[in-house]
């Protein structure tokens, strides 16, 4: 007989551990996940637009947004040296190239052992390029007091590659894109963009530090402890304060600085401090910096190859998919076929001619030439990956409707999606996959026609 | 649970390293818990994959009241929950299946390597009633108190607790004389 202690061991022995090569896949997706979500400004509530339909409320509103900018210019224009927030914003929309310095560290109490501290001590240089992209290389502060190659990272459209190599695991990821989907992408991938941090701190309350000397610059500084900074009110127990320093000739951010601590009910404590400093701007840079790097030989890893997204490769994939399961996904967030494993079992389930001449065809082979057949057997289909088409719409524009839960590959009169191509016209997919360019007006029929 | 509030507030700011470090934080432990709980390796990596993605996605508007550790394996268990009402509806002796292949049969693209142990415990665990499977593995995986499992379950402390003893009997029977040396 066992005792409770003795299945608890069992548990404990039972190990588990992740094959390092499909940990980084399925970890870009996360990564991924989380830079849609960067990218993707919150959407109004429909309640916001119910209250905006009543025209006393336009007006109301219209009046408040006036006051609320007079009362804002006018205190942009006269605190301090007179340096507003949003002329530093605009003038950095002007720089083609800099380069910056973080350094950051992060100490807490030992969970185990709470006499004991964990601390971590990291800094990176970015060179940022609107023509060419962006680097950056991170480097840790190793137990003997020297700094190791941590990870560099690169984002390059013009190459339509990114590349991040990740020195402490001998590993690297990489994508590679048929189209200019890099540059949209580049646009909220920028790890040390100062852009953000004084966006945020417009929408925020601060004041002025006044005016002080960093190297040599005459700076005026600003700086806030509003406990909305970045959303953290959810927890009382952090407190924290962001500073920025700005150039009062060039208007151009000089230094910034982060402090944050937090303690818990045992008065353990937590600090994270960060300095983004050393500002170049405006550089001249070289198209070399921006080669991809040369990837060390024993170093491990896989460059995802992804579809140009346009309407053809669109149609596409949907024609794979129906040709393997039968039907449309009945949603966007149905679109799924990453990893492999996924699509596997909804084709194994279908039983089109397609998808069981793929599943006999996966029988006879090792699970290696499975997993490889099967990605690229699905590739077509890859662009309608649920986040690459949520971009997708954003690309096409707003106005975009998909009817895959009541149209079938048989509705050839029938619109499975939409897409505004400008005032007068609509890109129309129908179900049998044909395409046509389409007024508002007869959009408005065909959308009519559709089952409920 | 400092550097776990360290870590949500780094990620909410858009830190991609902070997320990795959840990620590396809490992966083994989630796919464990998983597979435990549906004893499909294959699904457990989908289940664990999409809790990590909508976790991500949740950067903006995440508002964690309790721990994270707490709110993954929330999400874990619902998602856990979702798949069985799923599979149920479709073709019921899918469920407990036994998906649970070793390292050399998965092949290289396999994200979690489960050791024998591993699949002998999940196994066992497929035979268990799955509110039992739940307690037991919160309990003896998660370290969860059975008032936190109770919270889980929204069933009494007596309950979870009766759960909890009927398990152990039931998993002494289905694994005496295999493991214990």
């Amino acid at each position: 007989m066992k005792s409770a202690e003795t299945i608890k061991r069992l548990f404990k022995d039972a190990e588990l551990s992740v094959h390092p090569d499909t940990d980084e896949r399925v970890f870009e997706d996360v990564l991924q996940a989380q830079q849609k979500v960067t990218e993707n400004l919150p959407a109004m509530p429909d309640e916001w637009r119910i209250i905006m339909k009543n025209p006393i409320t336009k007006l109301a509103i219209a009046a408040v947004v006036i006051i609320a900018c007079l009362i804002g210019i006018s205190f942009w224009r006269t605190s301090g040296s007179g340096i507003a927030l949003a002329d530093v914003l605009a003038r950095i929309e002007q720089v083609n190239a800099y380069e910056v310095q973080d350094d950051y560290s992060w100490t807490y109490t030992c969970k185990e052992d709470p006499n004991k501290s964990v601390n971590f001590v990291r800094r990176s240089t970015s060179l940022t390029s609107q023509e060419y992209g962006w680097k950056t290389i991170k480097e840790e502060l190793d137990p003997n007091g020297g700094w190791s190659k941590f990870s560099d990272v690169y984002y390059l459209p013009q190459k339509k590659t990114t590349i991040t190599i990740f020195h402490d695991r001998k590993k690297y990821a990489g994508e590679e894109y048929e189209d200019d989907w890099l540059d949209r992408k580049l646009e909220w991938t920028l790890e040390n963009d100062p852009r953000s941090g004084i966006k945020e701190l417009m929408a925020r309350k601060y004041k002025s530090m006044g005016r002080a000397t960093i190297d040599g610059i005459e700076v005026e500084g600003f700086q806030t402890t509003d406990p909305n900074w970045s959303g953290f009110p959810y927890d009382p127990n952090i407190s924290g304060v962001f500073k920025l320093w700005v150039d009062v000739k060039t208007f151009l951010p000089v230094r910034s600085q982060e402090d944050y601590i937090q303690r818990d009910s045992m008065s353990n404590e937590g600090r994270w401090h960060s300095v983004v400093h050393d500002y170049q701007w405006d550089i001249l840079v070289d198209a070399a910096e921006f080669e991809p790097p040369v990837i060390p030989d024993d170093y491990t890893g896989t460059v995802v190859k992804w579809p140009s997204i346009n309407e053809e490769n669109a149609i596409k994939g949907l024609k794979q998919w129906v040709e393997l399961l039968g039907n449309y996904p009945k949603s966007f967030n149905d679109m799924i076929v990453w990893p492999p494993s996924t699509f596997l079992r909804l084709a194994e389930k279908s039983e089109t001619p397609a998808a069981r001449r793929l599943t006999e065809e996966l029988k006879g082979l090792s699970a290696a030439d499975k997993t490889n057949r099967l990605k690229v057997a699905i590739m077509p289909m890859r662009c309608l990956d649920r986040f690459r088409i949520l971009n997708l719409l954003i690309i096409w524009g707003k106005d975009s409707a998909y009817y895959g839960k009541t149209v079938t590959p048989k509705d050839a009169d029938k619109v499975l999606m939409r897409w505004k191509v400008s005032d007068n016209e609509y890109r129309v997919i129908y179900g049998d996959l044909h395409a046509e360019t389409v007024t508002p007006e007869k959009l408005a029929e065909l959308e009519k026609a559709l089952p409920k | 649970m400092i550097e776990d509030k360290l870590l949500v507030f780094r990620f909410k700011r858009g830190r991609s390293e902070a997320l990795r470090q959840i990620y590396d934080k809490y992966k083994i432990e989630l796919l464990k818990l998983a597979v435990a709980l549906i004893g499909d390796v294959n699904m457990a990596e989908d289940i664990v994959h999409d809790v990590f993605v909508k976790f991500a996605q949740s950067a903006r508007r995440i508002k964690l009241a309790g721990c994270l550790k707490s709110y993954l394996v929330t999400s874990v268990i619902n998602r856990v929950r979702n798949y069985r009402r799923d599979s149920s509806r479709h073709c019921e002796t899918s469920i407990e299946g036994a998906g649970l292949l070793s390292s050399s049969e998965r092949g290289p693209q396999q994200w979690a390597v489960l050791s024998e142990q591993l699949i002998l415990l999940s196994q066992a665990l497929q035979g268990l009633p799955y509110e039992q499977r739940e307690v037991i593995c919160l309990r003896m995986e998660m370290d969860m108190t059975f008032r936190q499992i109770a919270t889980l379950q929204g069933a009494p402390v007596d309950t979870v607790k009766g759960r909890y003893r009927y398990a152990i009997q039931r998993l002494r029977s289905l694994l005496d004389g295999e493991v214990e040396k």
